[in-house]
């Protein structure tokens, strides 16, 4: 691995959890939901980085609508969206940063202790990557794959389903 | 080459601006853009109250990046491209998908009703206009069997998609109104309801960076047009690039002579086609596509 990709790769990695970290410090709800969004499209230029170019534009994309969404929800169900009324949200601070350096303590440990296999020596084209991801898709990954979108689609129509007020089904 | 690459974008960004003033007050006039530049320039920066300093200042600028970035992988002919990437198809969605994320910024940030009744308007607009146009592209990609954009014209040599998959261009065609919120579909802006809604609050030079980055937007998505349904850049005599400029401003003009025509729609019936037709449909083309390569 060369020089210029660690540094790149050391850079928004710490851009990812800078974001990550200002998701918490934030009162506005906006401001948080779209700092989880920098710091998604900072994971997925770690994916360019290594050489990964569909994965990454896969990412930043979704990314995107996800996190958008999540902002208008957020938006809609907190007394406070835009954290002008300077109301505290937080709760159990004690239990959850107990919480968070132990859970973040064992990751760190389950990097470190892992024997990783060798990595690739060349990285195969992106054009290539393509199209081994698509053949990955639809052999070997195709049950889990489908499973997980079907599930996914009954959840979508079982949720507008149960949003539905009688009213409006009964017109 | 580059120079003459950034000049042809420079141009073509002029020329819509001068194409889009021609169809709305019927008279050409090829000094307006400089002037309106030069006034935008020098105008006086309102800043309303309370707003959210990060996001009014940042919403123009991700806005014209995200236009430029889906710009910056459409090529104008063979080699005249600024990067061309193999996953490029992909790559103008990602952009897409953050014009919506400036527009949401842009209308949360000034802390103003309208603004931010636009901005959330556009949110939903764009989640169900992006399917039609990731599933059209997914088509054009079926045929090429490549995501490179080169590759997706190289597939139209013999027949342009636009008869092999005429389902798909209606759908990519609208959902591009949809998407640079040309009328009928100004829904985010709305003039005389929402009084230019999610840009009401900006002035100067944001508000200019938001024009600029409208007409990089309706360039990529005219591009986009030409290059994934209108055979790119083939076409007798003239040079390559030649044919995609001609190509991509003829479907701009196309583009601002739909919007004066049809009224604004409705924002329910906006999202209702969307999700209970053009998506189905998008399906149905890809199946089309499917079929039509198996046989």
């Amino acid at each position: 691995m060369n020089m210029e990709r660690i540094i790149f790769l050391l850079l928004f990695g710490s851009t990812a959890i800078w974001f990550a970290w200002r998701v918490f410090m934030t009162k506005s709800m906006i401001r948080s939901a779209l700092s989880l969004l920098a710091s998604m499209v900072a994971i997925g230029i770690l994916f360019l980085v290594m050489q990964a170019e569909f994965l990454g534009v896969l990412h930043i994309m979704m990314m995107a609508t996800e996190m958008t969404i999540m902002a208008i929800f957020m938006m809609m169900f907190m007394m406070d969206p835009g954290g002008m009324g300077d109301m505290d949200m937080s709760h159990q601070k004690k239990y959850s940063s107990v919480f968070a350096f132990l859970s973040g303590a064992s990751y760190a440990a389950a990097i470190l202790f892992t024997q990783w296999p060798i990595t690739a020596d060349a990285v195969p084209a992106p054009a290539q990557q393509n199209h081994d991801l698509g053949i990955e898709l639809m052999q070997r990954s195709m049950m889990i794959f489908e499973t997980a979108g079907v599930s996914i689609l009954v959840a979508m129509i079982a949720a507008t389903a149960t949003a539905l007020s009688f009213n409006s089904v009964n017109k | 080459m580059w120079i003459l690459l950034i000049g042809l974008y420079l141009f073509s960004v002029y020329f819509l601006s001068v194409l889009e003033r021609r169809m709305v007050y019927k008279k050409w006039n090829f000094a307006a853009p400089f002037s309106t530049l030069a006034f935008l320039l020098v105008q006086e920066d309102v800043k309303p109250h309370q707003r959210d300093r990060i996001f009014y200042e940042t919403a123009p600028v991700l806005f014209i990046a995200a236009a430029l970035m889906a710009v910056g992988v459409l090529p104008f002919a063979k080699g005249f491209i600024i990067t061309g990437l193999s996953t490029g198809a992909l790559f103008i969605n990602a952009a897409f998908a953050y014009i919506m994320v400036a527009i949401v910024m842009a209308g949360w940030a000034p802390n103003g009703v309208y603004s931010m009744i636009g901005g959330w308007r556009f949110l939903a607009q764009l989640i169900a206009y992006s399917m039609p146009i990731v599933m059209a592209i997914t088509a054009t990609v079926m045929r090429a069997e490549s995501m490179s954009l080169v590759n997706i014209v190289a597939s139209q040599t013999h027949l342009w998609n636009i008869i092999y998959q005429p389902v798909g261009f209606v759908l990519f065609y609208v959902a591009a109104m949809a998407l640079a919120f040309l009328p009928p579909f100004d829904l985010p802006l709305a003039p005389g309801e929402l009084a230019e809604g999610v840009w009401a609050e900006f002035t100067g030079v944001k508000l200019l960076l938001f024009r600029l980055g409208r007409l990089m937007l309706i360039l990529s998505l005219s591009l986009a047009v030409t290059v994934l349904f209108l055979g790119g850049w083939e076409g007798p005599l003239l040079p390559g690039f030649a044919w995609t400029f001609i190509k991509t401003i003829l479907v701009a003009a196309s583009f601002f002579l739909c919007g004066q025509y049809v009224p604004r729609v409705q924002h329910d019936d906006l999202l209702e086609w969307s999700w209970k037709l053009l998506t189905p449909l998008a399906l149905f083309n890809i199946l089309w596509v499917g079929i039509l390569l198996l046989l």
